[in-house]
C-alpha cells in the first residue's frame, strides 16, 4: 500500500488513531525525545537522543511483587505490562533495524514474556533519512540504509510539502486505513520523486567501516590485540554508549524491598551496562573483564563478532549515538577500523 | 503462569547440613516443591537459579543426581549477599527456584569407559550428580576413581558420602598440608592425581574446582596422554537471567548459562579466557 | 595566544629526558572536533598534541585513574605524569593534593591559560550554525574560528562559550610547573552563579517542579560521576557498582553492605544519587563543568554544584582549590564561626 499524505494533515492522521497511544519526537531540554502526542507532531528531528528501544525494553520492568508474613510462605504476584497499543512516529531506519535485533535476543531459545507483550503492542512509523541526520551516521556500513524499512510498520518519506506513505506490514496497512481519505493515491510524479529521493539518500556520503564483512573474523583473531587497552585508555566507564544504543539489551535483576515486616517488594529488571566495572564481577571479587580495554572489546565484539556469529548480522545499526555522545571521544567506527586494519 | 521465564517456583527447604564451617563455610540444602510434586527434571551438570525474596537470585549447580526426583540438592559456599542469606535459612523456609539451566555432561557417551573425577574445594558439588549417577549405574562403567582435595581436613565436603563411596569406587582424598591423623595424600590435587597415574585409554576425566587447580589438573592430564576431548570441566560466570538474555556471562559468542557450564577442554581451550 | 608548538616541545623534551612517564594532553578526535584525551608516551608522539576550544576534558581524572590502576597492580608510581591543565583543571589537582590523593612530585603541571575565552559549548554552537557541521575549531583572540564544509566560520567566543567559562573568574592555572598563555585573572564575562541566581528567583513550587522533571529524566548512566575527578571514592555510597570487592573481602562485609539506593532510575533514587553527589562535592568542585557537559539528557547538574560552591564562598569565604597548603572546606573552621559546636 502506497499513499500520499499532505504534511499539514499528519495531525489529523494521529487524531484518527484513537485506538493507539501515539508518540513522536519532541524537542525538550535541548534534546529530541519520544513524547506522547495528541495533536501536533513535528517530524523535523535529526534523531532522538535515546533510541526507541524503551517501548519494548523499558529501563525498569517489574517482574512480580512478593509478599511474606513471617512464618508463612511468600506470595508472588506476576506483573505483566499493560496491553496499551503504542504507535511511534518518526523512527529513523537505524532504529528500525534495531527492532528485529532486539526480537532475536528476546525470543531466541526462550521467549521473554515482558518483551513480547510490549512488542506485539507497538507499531513503528518510520521516517526515511533523505540525508544523514548526524555527522556520526554509518548505517550503510552495517547492512543498513537510510531508506531501510526493516523493523518498521510504515515508512514515511519526506517529499517537501507531503509524505510518501508506504505500508511495510499488515499492522502498517491498518494504521493507514485508519487515516481514511487523508491518504491519497500517489501520482506518477510522486513515485518518481520518491525513487529520486531514495537514490540520493543512499548516495550521500557517510562515515565508513572499512571492512564490515570481514570484521567478525578479523575481530576474532584480534582478541588479544594491545589496541584494546590503548583505545579504551580514556574510557570513564559510564553507561552512555549502552543506554542510548538501540540494540544494547543487557540487564540486571534485583529485589527492591519496600517493607521489611511484613516483607513486601518487587523483583525488577533494570538496564545494565557492560562498561560498568562490576558488570561481570563474581561474588568472590574475581572479574573476568577487569579493565576498560576488556570491557570496550566486549561491547565492540558483541556488536560486530558475537552477534554476527549467532544471528548472521551485525548487531550495530550505525545510528552513531555512542560516537556522538561519548564524553571522551571513543568512536566505534574508528575502533573497528583500527583493530581490524592489517589483520589478514 | 508457567510460560513466564522469570517467575520462580516455590521450593521448601527440607534439609540443611553444615559441610564446612568457618570463613569459607559450605552448607548443603535439599529443596522440594513447596506445593508437593516435583520441581523439574534435570541432567547432570545443570544449574538452577535460587532466590531468597528480598535478597535476590543466585545461580547454583544442582548437586543431586537426576535419578532423585523428590528433591534437588545444592551445596552453597558463603561468599556474598545471597549466599549469606542462604546460610541463614532454617528447615521449612520457602525459597524461589527456577531452572534447570545450561547444558549437561554427556554421560550416555561415557558408558563402558573409565571415569576419573577430580574435584577441589566446593568444586565437588557440580560433579557430584555425575558421580552419584555413575555409582547408581555402576555396571555401565568400568573403573571409577574420585580424587578430591580440600585446603585442610575441615574443608572436605560430603565427607560421610565419600567414605560410603569407597564401597564401589576408588576414592583418593587429599589436603594441601600434612595434618595429624590424616592418612590420605598431602599436597595439591594436581599432584595427587599424578601420584595415582590415571590411564587415558578408554577414559574420561572430569574436573571442577578453583581455576588454578583446573589449570594444573589439565596440564597434568595432557602429560599423562589424555586428549583434550577426554577432559571435561565446568566454568562459572556472573549470571542474572540464566536464559542468554541479560548479556553478562558470555565467553566469546556463547552464554555460559545456555551453552555451558560443561565444556570439554577441546572446546574450552579455544575460547577467550573470560571466566 | 598560546603557541601549541611550545606545549609539544615541552612534552617532547620531558619524554626524551625520561623526566615523565606519560604526558596527558589533548589530540584531534577521530572526527576532527571535539578533541579527545591523549596519552603520550614517546617523544615522537608529542606533535599529536593540540590546544583548541574543544579541549573540554578535565584531564586530572586520569591522574586518579592512574593511582587506581597502580593500586590494583600493587605498583609504585615511578616517574611523574605531566598533564595539560586549564585553570579549573589545575584547581582540581590542588584539591586532590589537599586530600593527599597523590603527591605534588607525582605530577608535572603544564598549565594553559584560557586567557580571554574558554571552551566551546557545542549545544550553543549547533543553534548558531543551523545544521552546518564544523570539523575543526580554533582560538583566535576573543573569537573562535570553525572549519566547515561551507568554509571558515568566525564567531565571537562569548556567544558560544560554555557558561562555566563565561562565569569563570580565574581562567589561569596558578598551580603549575610551566605555564603558557597570559594570566587574565579577574576577567569576568558573565556574573558568577548567573544561572543559579536566575533559578532561585523563582518560587519553591516552581523550583521543585523543574528539578522533579530533571530527577525523573536521569538515566543513572553515571557519566557525571565517572567523568568527575573528585568522584574518586572506591566505594560510592550511592551505588553498588564500584564497591571494591577483592578476594579478601569477607562474605559478611558484602552481605552487610547497606544499599542506599536501588538501581531503578526513579525520582526517589535519582534524587538521592544527584543530591548526595552534590553534597560530597561541596568545597571540592572547581566548576570544570564536565558533569553537565557529559550528561546525555542535559540535566543542569552544574547548578547543584554551584549551589554548594556559593554556600561555601558566602558562608565561609572558601574557594576550592585555591592553594595546596590550604585545608579543605570540611576539615577547617573559622575562629569567628557563629556556631557554638566548636567551643
Amino acid at each position: 500500500m502506497e499513499k500520499i499524505l499532505d504534511k499539514k494533515r499528519i495531525d489529523d492522521w494521529i487524531a484518527a488513531l484513537n485506538d493507539w497511544e501515539v508518540h513522536a519526537p519532541a524537542l525538550e531540554d535541548g534534546i529530541w525525545t519520544y513524547k506522547p502526542v495528541s495533536g501536533a507532531a513535528r517530524l523535523d528531528h535529526p534523531n532522538t537522543r535515546q533510541s526507541p528501544k524503551g517501548f519494548t525494553f523499558p529501563q525498569r520492568e517489574v517482574y512480580f511483587s512478593f509478599e511474606q508474613i513471617k512464618g508463612e510462605p511468600p506470595k508472588l504476584t506476576q506483573i505483566l505490562p499493560k496491553e496499551t497499543r503504542h504507535v511511534v512516529f518518526g523512527v529513523r531506519p537505524c532504529d528500525g533495524k534495531g527492532v528485529p535485533r532486539m526480537d532475536k535476543v528476546f525470543t531466541d531459545h526462550v521467549e521473554d514474556t515482558y518483551y513480547t507483550t510490549r512488542r506485539k503492542n507497538v507499531a513503528y512509523v518510520g521516517l526515511a533519512c533523505n540525508k544523514p541526520p548526524s555527522a556520526t551516521c554509518f548505517c550503510l556500513s552495517v547492512g543498513g540504509s537510510p531508506v531501510s524499512t526493516d523493523g518498521l510498520d510504515v515508512q514515511l518519506t519526506d517529499l517537501g510539502d507531503r509524505y510518501f506513505v508506504k505500508a511495510v506490514t499488515e499492522t502498517g496497512k491498518a494504521l493507514m486505513k485508519a487515516a481514511g481519505s487523508l491518504l491519497t493515491e500517489p501520482a506518477a510524479a510522486d513515485q518518481k520523486q520518491v525513487k529520486q529521493v531514495h537514490t540520493e539518500a543512499v548516495a550521500y556520503p557517510q562515515r565508513k567501516i572499512n571492512d564490515p564483512d570481514g570484521a567478525p573474523a578479523k575481530l576474532k583473531v584480534s582478541f588479544n590485540s594491545p589496541l584494546w587497552d590503548e583505545m579504551a585508555r580514556a574510557c570513564i566507564g559510564c553507561g552512555i554508549c549502552t543506554f542510548l544504543c538501540p540494540t544494547c539489551h543487557c540487564f540486571d535483576i534485583n529485589d527492591e524491598v519496600h517493607s521489611k515486616a511484613p516483607l513486601q517488594g518487587q523483583r525488577v529488571r533494570t538496564w545494565d551496562n557492560c562498561q560498568f566495572p562490576d558488570f561481570t564481577m563474581h561474588s568472590s571479587g574475581h572479574n573476568p573483564r577487569e579493565n576498560t580495554g576488556a570491557r570496550l572489546r566486549q561491547r565492540v565484539n558483541h556488536k560486530f563478532q558475537y552477534f554476527h556469529e549467532n544471528f548472521g548480522m551485525h548487531q550495530c545499526t550505525g545510528c552513531g549515538r555512542c560516537v556522538s555522545e561519548c564524553p571522551v571521544g571513543i568512536d566505534i567506527v574508528a575502533v573497528v577500523n583500527k583493530v581490524t586494519e592489517n589483520v589478514g | 503462569m508457567s510460560d513466564n521465564i522469570y517467575l520462580p517456583k516455590l521450593g521448601r527447604v527440607a534439609f540443611i547440613k553444615d559441610e564446612v564451617v568457618g570463613e569459607r563455610a559450605i552448607k548443603t540444602f535439599r529443596v522440594e516443591a513447596a506445593d508437593g510434586g516435583d520441581l523439574f527434571e534435570h541432567e547432570c551438570g545443570q544449574c538452577a537459579m535460587l532466590s531468597i525474596f528480598g535478597r535476590g537470585e543466585s545461580m547454583i549447580s544442582i548437586a543431586s543426581s537426576p535419578l532423585i526426583k523428590e528433591y534437588k540438592q545444592f551445596s552453597i559456599m558463603r561468599v556474598g549477599r545471597v549466599s549469606t542469606a542462604f546460610h541463614d535459612l532454617a528447615v521449612g523456609d520457602v525459597i524461589g527456584i527456577r531452572g534447570p539451566y545450561g547444558n549437561n555432561f554427556p554421560i550416555d557417551d561415557w558408558r563402558g569407559k573409565n571415569l576419573y573425577f577430580i574435584g577441589g574445594g566446593c568444586g565437588l558439588a557440580p560433579i557430584w550428580p555425575l558421580i552419584t549417577t555413575a555409582v547408581a549405574q555402576r555396571a555401565d562403567f568400568k573403573n571409577i576413581t574420585v580424587f578430591y582435595g580440600g585446603r585442610t581436613s575441615r574443608d572436605i565436603m560430603y565427607r560421610a558420602e565419600l567414605e560410603k563411596l569407597r564401597e564401589s569406587v576408588d576414592v583418593h582424598l587429599s589436603i594441601d598440608k600434612a595434618e595429624e591423623g590424616w592418612d590420605g595424600y598431602c599436597g595439591f590435587v594436581p599432584a595427587a592425581v599424578m601420584d595415582k597415574d590415571p590411564v587415558p585409554d578408554n577414559s574420561v576425566a572430569i574436573t571442577c574446582g578453583p581455576p588454578i587447580m583446573i589449570k594444573f589438573v589439565i596440564q597434568n592430564l595432557n602429560q599423562l596422554g589424555f586428549a583434550d576431548d577426554q577432559i571435561y570441566t565446568t566454568i562459572e560466570n556472573k549470571m542474572k537471567c540464566g536464559l542468554g538474555k541479560c548479556g553478562r556471562c558470555n565467553v566469546g559468542k556463547d552464554y555460559v548459562c545456555v551453552k555451558g557450564p560443561v565444556y570439554s577442554w577441546a572446546v574450552l581451550k579455544n575460547l577467550p579466557e573470560e571466566y | 595566544m598560546i603557541n601549541i608548538q611550545d606545549i609539544r616541545d615541552t612534552a617532547r623534551d620531558m619524554l626524551a629526558k625520561g623526566e615523565v612517564r606519560t604526558v596527558i594532553g589533548y589530540r584531534r578526535g577521530s572526527r576532527g572536533m571535539p578533541a579527545e584525551p591523549a596519552f603520550i608516551t614517546s617523544p615522537e608522539q608529542a606533535d599529536e598534541l593540540i590546544w583548541d576550544p574543544t579541549c573540554y576534558h578535565n584531564l586530572s581524572l586520569y591522574l586518579v585513574h592512574d593511582q587506581k590502576i597502580l593500586a590494583h597492580l600493587r605498583k609504585a608510581s615511578g616517574s611523574p605524569i605531566a598533564i595539560v591543565a586549564k585553570g579549573c583543571d589545575a584547581r582540581s589537582i590542588v584539591v586532590l593534593l589537599q586530600e593527599h590523593y597523590f603527591k605534588r612530585e607525582d605530577v608535572y603541571i603544564i598549565g594553559v591559560s584560557c586567557e580571554g575565552t574558554g571552551v566551546l559549548d557545542e549545544r550553543k554552537l549547533a543553534s548558531q550554525l543551523n545544521g552546518v557541521q564544523p570539523t575543526l575549531a580554533a582560538f583566535d583572540g576573543d573569537d573562535y574560528v570553525f572549519t566547515t564544509a561551507e568554509g571558515e566560520k568566525r564567531l565571537p567566543a562569548r556567544e558560544v562559550m560554555a557558561d562555566r567559562c563565561l562565569e569563570c573568574r580565574i581562567p589561569f592555572p596558578k598551580e603549575h610547573n610551566v605555564v603558557f598563555g597570559e594570566d587574565k585573572t579577574g576577567r569576568q564575562l558573565a556574573e558568577p552563579f548567573a544561572a543559579l541566581t536566575r533559578f532561585e528567583a523563582q518560587g519553591t513550587g516552581e523550583r521543585w517542579d523543574i528539578w522533579s522533571h530533571h530527577f525523573d529524566r536521569c538515566m543513572r548512566c553515571f557519566a557525571c560521576r565517572s567523568v568527575c575527578p573528585m568522584c574518586y571514592c572506591d566505594e560510592c555510597v550511592v551505588d553498588s557498582i564500584t564497591f571494591p570487592v577483592t578476594q579478601q573481602t569477607s562474605a559478611a562485609e558484602k552481605a552487610d553492605r547497606v544499599r542506599w539506593i536501588e538501581r531503578s532510575a526513579m525520582r526517589s533514587e535519582n534524587i538521592t544519587y544527584l543530591l548526595t553527589r552534590a553534597m560530597h562535592l561541596a568545597g571540592r568542585c572547581t566548576d570544570c563543568g564536565e558533569c553537565e557537559r557529559a550528561c546525555p539528557v542535559n540535566i543542569p547538574i552544574r547548578m547543584l554544584n554551584n549551589k554548594m560552591e556559593r554556600e561555601a564562598r558566602e558562608k565561609f569565604g572558601y574557594e576550592p582549590g585555591a592553594s595546596i597548603g590550604g585545608s579543605s572546606l570540611v576539615a577547617s573552621f573559622l575562629d569567628n564561626d557563629p556556631g557554638d559546636f566548636i567551643r
